[in-house]
C-alpha cells in the first residue's frame, strides 16, 4: 500500500458509453464511461474512443481485455475475461488480455490498480458483467440492422447475433466492419435495463477453461520484473542496514569496493516519508559485482530507538500493554460481558501468542527504473502500480524539491514472482530512483534474498488474553483482548496519522481509531450473546519491524486463536467440538448477514474494498447499483461447509490409527463484509516421544458463491492451505537487536514437497454473489492442526508455529 | 573470454570468473527463464542442466564450467516447448506465479531422464530441495506422472 491519505473522489459518472469508430476502414468497438475520451484522440484527428476501460474490439472479432489486476497466481485476467466474454458472447479463443500502463492519465481512466485482499473478483463482478451484457445488446442491435430484422428476435452467441426465426446471422467482427454504433447507458435509468444473463445462462462462468497466463509459465517467456533489460543499464545491490527500520548511516568506507573492477558507485539513499532507513546500495556494471560491493562496503551507523529490540521484549511489552484496560478501544461489545462471567458456573482464561511471519516471495523484490526526456519509468511486478507511481512521486517530489504535478512518472506492470501482500511496498523503486539520480543510468535494483528478508515487511508479532464463561455447557460469555503492532500507521490511515478514510471507529463511543487490518477475524460468526474484543496499539511494533499485511491478514493469527480457543471451550463445556460449533453456527442476529438479495444503499458490500472502488477518480459512494452482499445466509452457509468437511474427513466416524487426531476449524475471511465460507479438518499424527507431528490430511469445503473458473479455486484453496500448513509447522520470523535473525530458506522455511498432506477440496458453488478465494483457507489449517494434535495427544498448544518442543512440553503439562 | 555452449549455442561472456553461471545465464546472455530464488542452493529456482545433470547454477562459478559442458535451460529443454514435462504442466495447469517453475520443470525433466517410471516416492525425493511458495506441489506431483506417460507414448 502505498500513502493512502488521499483518496480522489467526487465525481460520478457512472454511464456506459458503447463507441464503435471506423478509422482507416477498420471499426474498433470499446466501452468505456463518458467524459473521459483522450485528448490526444482528438487531437489525431480520430474520433476513437480510446479510453475504454473494459475491452476494445476489433473488425476481426478478436477481443482485447484490459486487466489492471495484478498477475501473482491467481489467473485473475483469465477469470475477469471469462466473466466479460460471458456476458458479451464473445469467442473464448477470440479473448485477449493486455494491461494498461500506469500513469496519471491513465489512473483517470482505469481507476485504482491495485490488487487485494483476494478482492478483485468480488468487487469487478457486478461492473464487468454489466459492461460485457451493455456490448451485447449494443451488438444485437446493430446486427440486427446489417441484417435488416428487428432486434427483439435477435439472440448473441460465439461473436454472432442470430435472428431466433431463421438463423440468420452475422458475426461480430462483420457488424463492427458495417455499421457505426454509438450506444449510452444512463444511470441509472438505463441501467435497469441492462439484461444480465440468469445464473444457468453462462457458458464460461463456472468452466475450467484454460488460465491464458499458463503456458508462458512453462518455458521460459513469461516476462517478470526482474527480467527487464534497459539499454545502458546498471546494477543496484542492498548493503543490508544495520537494523529493520530507522538506523542512520554515519559514514561509509568503499575502499574495499573500489578495487572490484566494475564497481561504480555506493549511494546513500536519500530518506524521506521514513522510507529506505539507513539503506546504501551498491552499484556496479553486473550484479554479480554488485552484490560484492555490497558486502566490501564498510558502513557505519547509527543504529536507531529500535537498536535493541527483539521478539520476547515485544511480547513481554504487549503483556503490560494489555493491563491497561482504559487505554483499550472496543472492536465488538455485544451484551454484557463482566454479567456473563459473573453468571457463569465456569471460566476459562487462556494466553495466546504468535510470531512473526514474512512473505518470502519467489521472486525477491526488484525494480528497474530510468529517467530518460524528464519522464520517469519504473518497470515491476507489482500488487498495485498506481500506488508505486503515487508513492515515488510523493518521494521525488520531496527529494528533489519538485510540484507533483510536475513530475511525469510511469509504471510499466510486469508478472509478479507471487504477491501475498508483500509487493504493496515501494521502498525499492525510491531507492532505485534515487540511484538513477546519482549514476545517470537506468538501474536495476534486486535484492538479493539476504537483503529482502532483512527489509521484510513481516506480520507483526501478536499476544491474545481470552476468556470464557460456561453455563449449562453453552458459551455464556468470551473476551478476546489483542495486543499488537497495527498496521495503518505505516500508510497514514487513522485519525492520529491525518486520515479518517479507510478507518472504523471503536464501537465503545470513544472514538478511537480501531485498525481492522490488525484486529479482524475475532469478530467471529458464532453466537455468542456477550461477546468483547478490545485491542491495543503497540506502535514500536508497527515501525520496528515494518508490520504489514500478509495473506489474510489479520486473520492469519485471529483465526487460529480463536478456533483453538473455541475447542478447548467445547472441551470444557464437555461438548463435541463439532456439535458446539454447529450449536452457535445458526445464523441468528448479527450472524444471519444480509438476509434479501441486495442491500440497502450505504451498506458495503466489503467496507474497505468498497473505499478503494470509490476512490476511482468518476466514481463516489454508493454510485453503483447495490449488488449482492458476499454475507447472504450468514452462518448458516458456514455450518454447511463445517458438516460438509466433518462428514468427508469422518469425524466422530472414523477410526484413528494411535497418536492421531482430528481437529477442526473454520472462518469466514477476509472481513465481516466479505466473508468467504470455509471449514477445514486436519488429520495429524505426532510421535509422542519428540513431539514432531505430520499432517496428514486436510479435508477443505468452502462455499465462495459463484464460482468463475472451478479449476483455478481449487488451486487457490489447495496453494492456500499449504501456506497455513507452513505458518504452523515452521515459518517463524524473529527479531534480534532490531534485525530479523532469518537471512535465507535454510532459516525461514516454507514448507517442501515431502511436508505436504493429502488434501481433499469441496467447492460449494452456489449462485450467491463471488467471494474471494485466495487466501481464506489458509487461515483454518493452524488452528486445525493445533486441535488435531491436541486431541492426538491431549497437548494444547497455545502459540504459532507449533514446534515439537511445545508439544512434547504441553504433553508433560497435560499429564501432570 | 569465457565461452559457453547452452541449448547448442555458443556464447561468450565478459563476466568474471567467480561469477555464478546463473547471472550469467540470465543478465549476460538473456536467457531470463532461469530464474533467481536464493542465491544458496536452498530453493532449485535457477536449476539447469549441465550435462544432463540437474544442478543450481547460482552454485556455479562460470569460472568452474568445462567449456565443453553442456548446459541446458528452459528456453533449450525442447525446440517447440512441447517436451513431456511441459505438456503435462500445461494440461494440469501447475503453475501459480510461476516464478519457480522453470526450475522445478527442469528438475523433473532429469528425473524422467534416468527414470521414465518414477514412483510417488521417488518423484517426492527428487523434487524436495524445489521450493515453490504458491505450493503448487500436487499437481507438479500430478504432472510427473503424466509427463512419464506422455513420454511413452511419443
Ligand atoms: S537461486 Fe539457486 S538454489 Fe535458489
Ligand atoms: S508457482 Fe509461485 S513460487 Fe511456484
Amino acid at each position: 500500500m502505498g500513502d493512502m491519505k488521499t483518496p480522489q473522489q467526487g465525481m460520478t459518472r457512472r454511464d456506459f458509453l458503447v463507441r464503435s469508430t471506423v478509422v482507416a476502414g477498420s471499426g474498433f468497438l470499446s466501452i468505456g464511461l463518458p467524459g473521459l475520451a483522450s485528448k490526444d484522440a482528438a487531437a489525431a484527428g480520430t474520433a476513437a474512443f480510446t479510453p475504454s476501460i473494459w475491452f476494445t474490439m476489433t473488425p476481426d472479432g478478436k477481443t482485447t481485455m484490459h486487466i489492471v489486476k495484478a498477475e501473482m497466481g491467481q489467473h485473475i485476467g483469465t477469470g475477469l475475461a471469462q466473466v466479460i466474454a460471458d456476458e458479451l458472447e464473445v469467442k473464448w479463443a477470440d479473448v485477449r488480455l493486455d494491461t494498461p500502463l500506469e500513469s496519471v492519465a491513465n489512473f483517470a481512466v482505469y481507476g485504482l490498480a491495485y490488487t487485494v485482499n483476494s478482492g478483485s473478483i468480488t468487487t469487478e463482478f457486478d461492473r464487468i458483467s454489466r459492461a460485457g451484457a451493455a456490448g451485447r445488446m449494443a451488438l444485437i442491435e446493430a446486427g440486427a440492422k446489417v441484417l435488416g430484422v428487428d432486434a427483439g428476435g435477435c439472440y448473441a452467441k460465439d461473436s454472432r447475433v442470430v435472428q431466433k426465426s431463421t438463423g440468420k446471422s452475422v458475426t461480430y467482427g462483420e457488424i463492427l466492419q458495417k455499421v457505426t454504433i454509438d450506444k449510452k447507458f444512463a444511470y441509472p435509468a438505463d441501467f435497469k435495463g441492462i439484461a444480465l444473463k440468469s445464473r444457468d445462462q453462462y457458458s464460461l462462468i463456472g468452466k475450467s477453461v484454460a488460465s491464458l497466463d499458463v503456458p508462458a509459465k512453462t518455458n521460459g517467456k513469461a516476462k517478470y520484473g526482474i527480467d527487464v533489460f534497459l539499454p545502458n543499464m546498471v546494477y543496484g545491490a542492498l548493503v543490508i542496514p544495520r537494523t529493520r527500520y530507522s538506523s542512520k548511516v554515519v559514514s561509509i568506507d568503499d575502499s574495499e569496493a573500489k578495487k572490484i573492477p566494475g564497481f561504480i558507485k555506493a549511494v546513500k539513499i536519500e530518506e524521506a516519508m521514513g522510507k529506505c532507513t539507513g539503506w546504501v546500495v551498491a552499484v556496479a556494471d553486473k550484479y554479480p559485482t554488485a552484490m560484492k560491493a555490497a558486502k566490501a562496503l564498510k558502513v557505519k551507523y547509527d543504529a536507531g530507538p529500535y537498536a535493541a529490540l527483539d521478539t520476547p521484549t515485544l511480547l513481554a511489552q504487549y503483556k503490560d500493554l494489555s493491563k491497561n484496560e482504559k487505554e483499550s478501544a472496543a472492536w465488538v461489545l455485544e451484551g454484557d460481558v463482566d454479567k456473563g462471567f459473573a453468571e457463569a458456573e465456569k471460566t476459562l482464561e487462556m494466553e495466546y501468542t504468535t510470531d512473526m511471519i514474512c512473505h518470502a516471495t519467489m521472486e525477491p523484490l526488484n525494480c528497474t527504473v530510468q529517467m530518460a526526456n524528464g519522464e520517469w519509468h519504473v518497470h515491476i511486478g507489482t500488487q498495485s502500480t498506481s500506488f508505486a507511481r503515487m508513492t515515488l512521486t510523493g518521494y521525488l517530489a520531496t527529494v528533489l524539491k519538485k510540484k507533483p504535478e510536475d513530475l511525469k512518472i510511469f509504471v510499466h506492470q510486469y508478472l509478479v514472482g507471487g504477491g501475498f501482500g508483500g509487493k504493496q511496498d515501494y521502498d525499492d523503486i525510491l531507492a532505485a530512483a534515487w540511484c538513477v539520480k546519482e549514476v545517470g543510468r537506468p538501474v536495476k535494483l534486486i535484492h538479493t534474498r539476504e537483503s529482502n528478508f532483512a527489509t521484510s515487511f513481516a506480520r507483526t508479532p501478536t499476544y491474545h488474553k481470552l476468556k470464557a464463561g460456561i453455563r449449562d455447557g453453552k458459551l455464556m460469555a468470551m473476551n478476546q483482548d489483542i495486543v499488537c503492532g497495527w498496521m495503518g500507521a505505516r500508510f497514514g490511515v487513522g485519525k492520529k496519522y491525518g486520515s479518517d478514510w479507510l478507518q472504523l471507529d471503536s464501537v465503545d463511543g470513544k472514538n478511537q481509531d480501531i485498525d481492522q487490518w490488525s484486529i479482524g477475524g475475532s469478530d467471529h460468526w458464532y453466537e455468542v450473546k456477550n461477546h468483547r474484543v478490545r485491542a491495543w496499539n503497540h506502535e514500536t511494533t508497527t515501525w520496528a519491524v515494518q508490520a504489514s499485511a500478509l495473506r489474510t491478514v489479520s486473520n492469519s493469527y485471529n483465526i487460529f486463536v480463536v478456533e483453538s480457543f473455541m475447542d478447548e471451550v467445547a472441551h470444557a463445556a464437555g461438548r463435541d467440538p463439532l456439535e458446539f460449533r454447529l450449536s452457535m453456527l445458526n445464523g441468528k442476529g448479527g450472524n444471519r448477514g444480509i438476509p434479501n438479495t441486495g442491500y440497502p444503499p450505504g451498506t458495503p458490500s466489503d467496507y474497505y474494498m468498497d473505499r478503494l472502488w470509490i476512490s476511482l477518480p468518476w466514481a463516489s459512494e454508493n454510485s453503483w447499483p447495490n449488488y449482492e452482499s458476499a454475507t447472504v445466509g450468514g452462518a448458516l452457509r458456514l455450518a454447511n461447509c463445517l458438516r460438509v468437511a466433518a462428514g468427508k474427513a469422518g469425524w466422530g466416524t472414523r477410526r484413528l490409527p494411535p497418536n492421531t487426531g482430528l481437529g477442526i476449524a473454520v472462518t469466514a475471511a477476509e472481513e465481516r463484509q466479505s466473508p468467504t465460507w470455509v471449514a477445514g479438518i486436519a488429520e495429524v499424527t505426532v510421535d509422542p516421544a519428540t513431539g514432531s507431528y505430520s499432517i496428514n490430511r486436510l479435508t477443505i469445503a468452502m462455499d465462495p458463491g459463484i464460482v468463475v473458473n472451478p479449476k483455478n479455486v481449487d488451486a487457490q484453496i489447495r496453494g492456500s492451505a499449504l501456506w497455513g500448513a507452513s505458518q504452523i509447522m515452521s515459518e517463524r520470523l524473529t527479531l534480534k537487536n532490531g534485525g530479523f535473525e532469518q537471512s535465507n530458506y535454510h532459516q525461514y522455511q516454507p514448507i517442501r514437497l515431502a511436508q505436504v498432506p493429502e488434501i481433499d477440496v469441496t467447492i460449494i458453488a452456489s449462485d450467491h454473489h463471488p467471494s474471494g478465494v485466495g487466501e481464506p483457507a489458509s487461515t483454518i489449517v493452524a488452528p486445525a492442526v493445533a486441535n488435531a494434535i491436541y486431541n492426538a495427544v491431549g497437548a494444547r498448544v497455545r502459540h504459532m508455529p507449533i514446534a515439537p518442543e511445545a508439544v512434547l512440553e504441553a504433553m508433560k503439562k497435560a499429564k501432570a | 573470454m569465457p565461452q559457453l555452449s547452452i541449448n547448442g549455442q555458443s556464447y561468450f561472456t565478459d563476466s568474471p570468473p567467480d561469477s555464478p553461471l546463473l547471472w550469467v545465464i540470465r543478465e549476460d546472455l538473456r536467457l531470463t527463464g532461469t530464474k533467481f530464488g536464493c542465491g544458496g542452493g536452498y530453493c532449485g529456482s535457477c536449476t539447469v542442466h549441465i550435462n544432463g545433470l540437474p544442478v543450481r547454477s547460482c552454485q556455479v562459478k562460470l569460472g568452474d564450467v568445462d567449456s565443453n559442458a553442456v548446459i541446458t535451460t528452459i528456453e533449450g529443454l525442447d525446440p517447440s516447448d512441447a517436451h513431456p514435462v511441459q505438456r503435462a504442466w500445461i494440461e494440469h495447469e501447475v503453475p501459480q506465479c510461476g516464478y519457480c517453475q522453470s526450475g522445478q520443470i527442469m528438475q523433473a525433466a532429469a528425473l524422467l531422464a534416468v527414470n521414465p517410471n518414477p514412483t510417488t516416492e521417488q518423484i517426492v525425493q527428487h523434487m524436495n530441495g524445489n521450493l515453490c511458495r504458491c505450493a503448487t506441489y500436487s499437481r507438479m506431483v500430478t504432472a510427473i506422472h503424466r509427463a512419464a506417460q506422455l513420454a511413452k507414448e511419443a
